[in-house]
């Protein structure tokens, strides 16, 4: 799966800015290995921007993402996305199967129909979210906890090697929270690389192999027991890099703030 | 306006049946125009974009008077091809402004649809002052009139709007994607901006084929009533197309033939109470989703409430 | 110019301007508050409101009409917000829906009682503006046109009605749940609006028709948002591009003998283009220029730092060192501008710095190094990793920051790749001087 030693997933450098104005410095960080691996920081952090640089859904004005030593364009395939529920209209008019199969349209391509074979692997992933007996329901009839759960089974029909989520757990709840990291251990045993955009940190120490913590800038990256210090975590959440702030001004305004 | 202007007296030779059979024919066009505009509608209408169709609706006059300015010809085919060019430049402005200026979107929108017309109607006002020859009846692209088609201009939008419907039929998978969820869409390798230039083409092109039934001021309520009115029968955007589809003919067909009742009526306000009609009809009687099926409901919820 | 042509010209172009006025004025907050479309779709419903309220007997422009028109607006604003809440409508479809509709109903009332009122669908597309100068009535023994009466008394509604709630409608748009907290009526306000949008719109309607008023609404304020910031200097900047534009719209109309509603809106989008050009601070030119500036900026800076960089390995920051080949045309043309303006001495294809070009670079390579320093203290970043986020923050780091960089350094503390770091020009070492 892995030729050559590169990392699963490298972060080079990576500065992302909305607009002119960098939200997002320098993050430098390479995951060599299948674990469960979460993104943990303040809100504002920049965890869900760093998921999105990943996948082109936002401009990286410096540095680069590598996946196995490739751009994303040529694992495409390869890379499952889990958005944040929000970022849906849920009345939309499709019901659970529906959006579960359009985790197999990158596989079909053009003017290609789910068929037989998409249909069941579809069944089988809300089989592993537990929502096989709802696959003909409206997806605006469900709870938050189901909704996350449809999302999560859109990624698995994707058949992928890495795993991005973006706050899989926000707004879900207790029994839900428990079945998706379930699924989610479950890949990792398989030998994905699942990354997950968190902001409990107490969940966190329990739940992932590896951590990095985020607030515009990376803190630290690594085994999540070595990386939850104290020192680090004062350093993530305690703010106080208004030099990032002011920078981003400056640079926003094409000049220098004196 | 009669069929005499067209220079086809061997038609007019050709008296009452010739007019029946040219009066089927454009029922025939109008209610493909109406039922493809039905089914591109929807899509706008779920990608939440239900107005931009309206500003390029607007745009289109400048091309149909551009048009027959620039040829001098007044033929339905050159008009609307003038009318396609300036509903695109319409959206193209449209877009532009969003990516380069401070303004707001909806007051962008607005800009495109009042100085465009505006434009529009500057160019028709120039024509009629000056009697340039066969200049007049371009305002019945204002508010639509079906009398003065031909068969072959009404055969004409019945293929353009077939060819929209098979189209999008093609890459309804990929539009709805988008439409529902574009974040997921772009990170599984979509051109989702391409896919969403793709689409806000089609709306064009409906618009441009639904002027001579609608008319520029109310076209878009073709493009946005029918697949609200279909959205409250379903929860399957197929299903929904389809609906949208036969209320856009429905709504079509209605108008323009109770508008051949009575002379100097235009045919767009009334496809539009055709539509209006429909549409108030599903939202209070339809079944789950209507007026009356919540009412119903959150009586009954509230009867569980009391014991 | 007979006086009879002035007479005309003078008394449509007043009306036009006063109209024009009304509709600027309350396009203002209907812009702010992202209600521009709701300014278009009120401005086609109230076309039944004024067939009825004309029906009923009453003239367009007078009480009857504006009551009728301002019923219509609020039933548009009321069956859109009821469909959402009966059907759970997006707004801006459940609008798309109710205008269409209400102005459909209109054109065929219009149509089927045109022989009984004197409105015709003509009208209510091109508005009759061209005929105002036609119907006058004696005011105090001077023959004025109805139209400005009507457009007199609208203007000086809306500009009282925005003047007596300026503060609330404000605070409303600036930011409503705020201002519903602070105990201002947020929903009287925005229907305060609405009604005064309605009337400024029958008043625009009668002028340039129904489907152009929604350029007047909304094109001068757009414009006038280009230019200024605050909200009372939009509203007058708005006021003045709308006078203008109905004046030489009006002109403009009448030289090429075509309509005036369309020209008027045709040269509102012109005044908006401009803006969209020329605005002093978000102009594309502006914008284009301020881009150049900074390329130029950085060319400069970089040859600068590239020939301290070069001599600092040579030993000197100071000393002349073989000339470093440009790598791009605009770093060419900064090289040439350097030397002629004294940075840079050059003699035999070797460069060196003049003491105000050393100044300038050791600024340069200074931010530079003061940000590798602080990246490395604050991001987990390996240190082969510093140099290009460096190599263009290096521009942007102005004085303040690289103060604020400093003073977490132990003094003399080296870069992470153990070069000096310069000290603050004129300021050789200790802390700043206290200004």
């Amino acid at each position: 799966m892995n030729p050559g030693q590169q990392p699963l997933v490298e972060f080079h450098d990576v500065t992302v800015a909305y607009g002119r104005r960098p939200v997002l410095w320098n993050i430098d960080l390479a995951i060599a290995e299948p674990c469960l691996f979460g993104v943990i920081g303040p809100n504002g952090a920049g965890k869900s921007t760093l998921l999105k640089a990943a996948l082109g859904l936002v401009p990286v004005v410096g540095g680069f993402v590598r996946f196995c030593g490739r751009p994303r364009r040529q694992v495409q395939g390869r890379v499952g996305y889990v958005p944040q529920r929000e970022t849906v209209d849920w009345d939309f008019p499709v019901n659970v199967m529906d959006v579960v199969l359009m985790g197999t349209y990158g596989r079909l391509g053009w003017l290609r129909w789910p068929g037989r074979r998409e249909r069941a692997v579809a069944a089988e992933c809300l089989e592993r979210v537990g929502l096989a007996d709802l696959a003909d329901r409206q997806i605006g009839r469900l709870s938050g906890g189901q909704q996350q759960r449809v999302f999560l089974a859109r990624a698995l029909a994707q058949e992928a090697d890495i795993y991005l989520l973006d706050e899989p757990m926000a707004g879900v709840d207790v029994r839900s929270q428990e079945q998706i990291f379930g699924v989610l251990a479950a890949l990792r045993d398989a030998g994905r690389l699942v990354i997950v955009v968190h902001h409990d940190l107490r969940t966190a120490a329990e739940w992932f192999d590896q951590v990095a913590l985020i607030d515009r800038r990376l803190v630290a990256a690594g085994p999540t027991a070595e990386v939850l210090t104290a020192d680090n975590i004062q350093k993530t959440y305690a703010g106080g890099i208004e030099l990032l702030e002011q920078l981003g001004q400056a640079v926003a305004e094409r000049g220098r703030t004196e | 306006m009669t069929l005499a202007t067209f220079g086809q007296p061997a038609l007019i030779a050709m008296a009452g049946l010739g007019l029946t059979y040219n009066t089927l024919v454009v029922l025939g066009g109008v209610a493909a125009v109406g039922c493809g505009a039905g089914v591109v509608g929807s899509l706008t209408l779920l990608r939440k974009r239900p107005l931009v169709g309206d500003a390029a609706a607007h745009a289109t006059l400048v091309g149909v008077a551009g048009a027959f300015l620039a040829t001098g010809r007044r033929d339905l085919p050159t008009l609307l091809a003038g009318a396609a060019v300036s509903a695109v430049a319409g959206l193209l402005v449209l877009v532009l402004l969003r990516r380069f200026t401070r303004t707001r979107e909806d007051a962008a929108t607005a800009i495109v649809i009042g100085v465009s017309f505006g434009l529009g109607l500057a160019l028709l006002g120039g024509i009629t002052a000056r009697g340039i020859p066969g200049g007049g009846g371009l305002e019945r692209f204002l508010l639509g009139q079906t009398a003065a088609l031909t068969a072959r201009d009404a055969a004409l939008l019945a293929v353009i709007s077939l060819l929209t419907i098979v189209i999008v039929t093609a890459v309804l998978k990929e539009l709805l994607l988008v439409a529902f969820d574009p974040a997921f869409a772009a990170a599984t390798g979509w051109p989702v901006g391409l896919l969403d230039a793709g689409l806000m083409a089609l709306i064009a092109v409906m618009v441009v084929i639904g002027l001579p039934a609608a008319g520029a001021v109310l076209v878009t309520a073709l493009v946005v009533i029918p697949p609200v009115a279909a959205r409250q029968w379903t929860d399957r955007a197929g299903s929904m197309l389809v609906l949208a589809g036969l209320f856009g003919l429905t709504a079509a067909v209605a108008g323009v033939a109770v508008s051949s009742l009575r002379s100097g009526l235009a045919t767009g306000p009334l496809v539009v109470l055709a539509a209006a009609a429909i549409c108030l009809a599903s939202v209070v009687i339809a079944p789950r989703r209507g007026w009356l099926a919540r009412r119903l409901r959150s009586r009954i919820r509230g009867g569980d409430d009391q014991p | 110019m007979s006086s009879d042509a002035l007479a005309l010209h003078g008394w449509s172009m007043l009306t036009a301007a006063t109209v024009s006025a009304s509709c600027a004025l309350v396009g203002t907050l209907l812009v702010v508050r992202r209600m521009s479309l709701l300014g278009d779709a009120i401005a086609h419903a109230v076309l039944p409101g004024i067939v009825v309220g004309v029906l009923a007997g009453g003239r367009l422009g007078g009480p009857l009409v504006l009551a009728g028109a301002v019923v219509a607006a609020l039933m548009t604003v009321g069956l859109t917000r009821g469909l959402r809440a009966a059907v759970g409508l997006a707004e801006d479809a459940g609008s798309g829906v109710v205008f269409t509709t209400l102005f459909a109903a209109g054109v065929v009332t219009v149509s089927l009682f045109a022989s009984r009122i004197d409105l015709d669908p003509e009208c209510v597309l091109f508005g009759i503006l061209e005929l105002a100068a036609f119907d006058l009535v004696s005011v105090g023994g001077v023959e004025v046109p109805r139209a400005l009466l009507t457009a007199t008394a609208v203007l000086v509604i809306v500009a009282g009605g925005l003047a007596a709630t300026w503060q609330l409608q404000i605070s409303t748009a600036f930011d409503q749940e705020a201002a519903a907290a602070a105990g201002i009526p947020v929903a009287v306000v925005t229907t305060g609006l609405l009604s005064l949008t309605a009337v400024a719109t029958v008043a625009g309607f009668e002028a340039v028709g129904a489907v152009l008023v929604v350029a007047m609404l909304v094109v001068p304020a757009a414009t006038a948002e280009l230019l200024v910031h605050r909200m009372h200097q939009v509203a007058l900047v708005a006021v003045a591009v709308a006078v203008a534009a109905a004046g030489l719209g009006w002109l403009a109309a009448w030289r090429w003998n075509t309509s005036a509603a369309g020209m008027i809106a045709v040269v509102l989008g012109g005044f908006y283009a401009t803006a969209v050009v020329l605005a002093p601070a978000d102009g594309l030119l502006a914008r284009l220029v301020a881009k150049l500036a900074l390329d130029w900026r950085v060319a400069r800076e970089d040859w600068l730092a590239r020939i301290w960089r070069a001599g600092e390995q040579a030993g000197a920051a100071g000393a002349s060192v073989v000339r470093p080949r440009p790598r791009t045309g605009l770093e060419r043309a900064a090289a040439v501008w350097l030397r002629l303006t004294g940075r840079v001495e050059r003699s035999a294809g070797r460069v060196r710095l003049s003491k105000d070009g050393a100044r300038e670079a050791e600024l340069v390579v200074r931010s530079h190094r003061l940000w590798e320093t602080w990246l490395g203290r604050h991001a987990d970043l390996p240190a082969d990793h510093l140099h290009p986020p460096a190599e263009w923050v290096e521009h942007h780091l102005g004085a303040a920051m690289r103060e604020r960089i400093e003073a977490e350094l132990t003094a003399g503390e080296a870069d992470p790749h153990g070069r000096e770091i310069p000290p603050e020009a004129g300021r050789p070492d200790g802390p700043p001087p206290v200004v």
